[in-house]
Formats: C-alpha cells, structure tokens, sequence
C-alpha cells in the first residue's frame, strides 16, 4: 500500500518538475495535463470521489484544452529559439531550495493532529492512507453528503462563484477581442 | 503515510509552481505554474478534510477550481491582448511601465 502512495506521488512530482524545467510550452501543458489526472487519483484515493470527478471533469476537459489552444494561438519560430527563463533563475532557484528546505522541516515536525471534539463518527478511519478497513460503510455517498453542505451552508459563495465564473468568461472574451 | 508527508508533498508543489512562477519568460508556463500552486492547495484542502471528518475541506476545493477557470479565462485573454500587440508570449516584453 505504501509503494502505491510513493509511486503516485512520485508521478505527480516527476509531472510537475517536466511543467516547470520543459523547454515548450506545449510539453508543459501535457505534462500539466497529465499530473492533473494523478491528482485526480489522489483526491480518490483519499475518500474524495466528487472532488476528484470535477477534477478530471473541468481541469482535464476543459482549463487544460484551453491552454493548449493559447500554446496554439500564441506559438512563432523566434518565440520558440528564443531564452526560456529570466535572468534571474538562479537566485530564484536558491531561494527557492532555501524555502523549501527550512520551511518543509517545520511543516514536516509539526503536529496535524485534529483537535479533539466529540467526533461524532469515532469509527471512521482516522488519517486517510494508513485505513485500510473497508469495513465501515458509510451510510450517505461522499456527493450526496457534499451537496448537503454545498446547497445548505455555502449556498451564497456557490452563487457568488457563479457570477464569479460569468464575469470571468465576458471578461476575457472583452480582453481577447481586438480594439480593445 | 501521515498526514506530513502529505503536507510536504503539496508545499513541493508549491515551490515548483512558485520556481516556475518566478523563472519562466513564457506566459502560458507562467499560469501553469499558478496551476500547480492551486493543485498544492487542493491537495491540503483534501488532506485535512479528511483527518477532520469535515467536508468543508472538499466544498473549498470545488470553489478553487472554480476560481482556477476564471484565472484559465482570464489570463488567456490577457495573454490573447499582449500578443496582438506585442507579437510575443512573453513576459518581459511588456515593460513600459519600467522607469
């Protein structure tokens, strides 16, 4: 079981190092492309099925087709030839390293334990990977149970998010035209 | 796996996107890179969402990738308006503002 969790993870990680040190742009959008397909798993893997639906769904069908067409529409031989990265990716790349380094140390040896409050479904398994009880079955699906909360508590933001998608859409499409 | 490892596996994703945020000309590579800073912050919405038996987590991680369409459209329409103007896709050559 745990080689599993490695391997995925190692993919997505093996994905997303091609995005960012990939020559083209359209490599990056495949590799993109594909790493979101391994994020995908995980989200199942760990007991998020509706989650992961709309991951596959929205970013594999539908961002993702539309960067690949910006790499079509915005692609020319000099842009191709010319120097892919800033001057100033080395010291990014130490700073970078240097973040990572002494941040992750910290994020690694500190405590995610869920604070204590009256759980009501004790039996259910505690930190998701390690469970491996499929004993359990919950009553509810994972989506009938994030309808709930989506139509019930966050039913504002879900409209807000709405209006948010619609004015993004007229904008860009006001952006790209031309006469702007 | 506990819940560390998955922590430090999306802030390695973190600091690839922010890496590529930082370093890359291109644009479109440039909003990848944000792609994968929003794919590390899904990753803990889930994670914890699920230690804390609290589907709040999930909900969050819907809205997020609502918000990543927006930017998707967003930023693609800015990048449509700069290479009309520039005949280029990337970012520095849309340095007038620099003094």
């Amino acid at each position: 079981m745990m080689v599993l969790w490695i391997l995925l993870i190692a993919f997505i990680s093996i994905c997303a190092i091609g995005v960012v040190f990939s020559k083209s742009p359209i490599t990056s959008a495949v590799s993109l492309l594909v790493g979101f397909i391994g994020v995908a798993v995980l989200y199942l893997a760990l007991n998020a099925e509706f989650v992961a639906a709309v991951q596959v769904l929205v970013y594999a069908g539908g961002i993702m087709v539309l960067y690949i067409m910006g790499v079509m529409m915005t692609d020319n031989q000099a842009l191709r030839l010319a120097r892919q990265t800033h001057f100033q990716t080395l010291p990014v790349l130490g700073l970078v390293l240097v973040l990572f380094v002494w941040m992750g140390y910290r994020l690694y040896h500190s405590s995610y334990e869920p604070v204590p409050v009256s759980p009501p479904a004790a039996a259910a398994p505690a930190v998701p990977g390690t469970s491996a009880a499929p004993a359990k079955v919950p009553e509810e699906s994972n989506t009938k149970r994030i309808a709930m909360v989506m139509y019930s508590d966050y039913l504002y933001p879900f409209e807000a998010a709405s209006v948010l998608l619609l004015v993004a859409v007229l904008g860009g499409v006001f952006l790209a035209k031309k006469e702007v | 796996m506990g819940t560390s490892a998955f922590v430090l596996f999306g802030f390695l994703l973190f600091c690839l996107g922010l890496f590529g945020v930082l370093s890359r000309r291109n644009i479109i590579v440039v909003l990848l890179s944000i792609e994968l800073i929003f794919a590390a912050a899904g990753i803990n919405f889930i994670v914890f969402s699920g230690i804390w038996h609290n589907l709040t987590g999930q909900v969050f991680t819907i809205f997020l990738i609502a918000v990543a369409a927006g930017e998707a459209a967003i930023g693609l329409g800015l990048l449509i308006a700069l290479y009309r103007i520039k005949h280029s896709a990337n970012i520095d050559v849309a340095n007038e503002l620099k003094g």
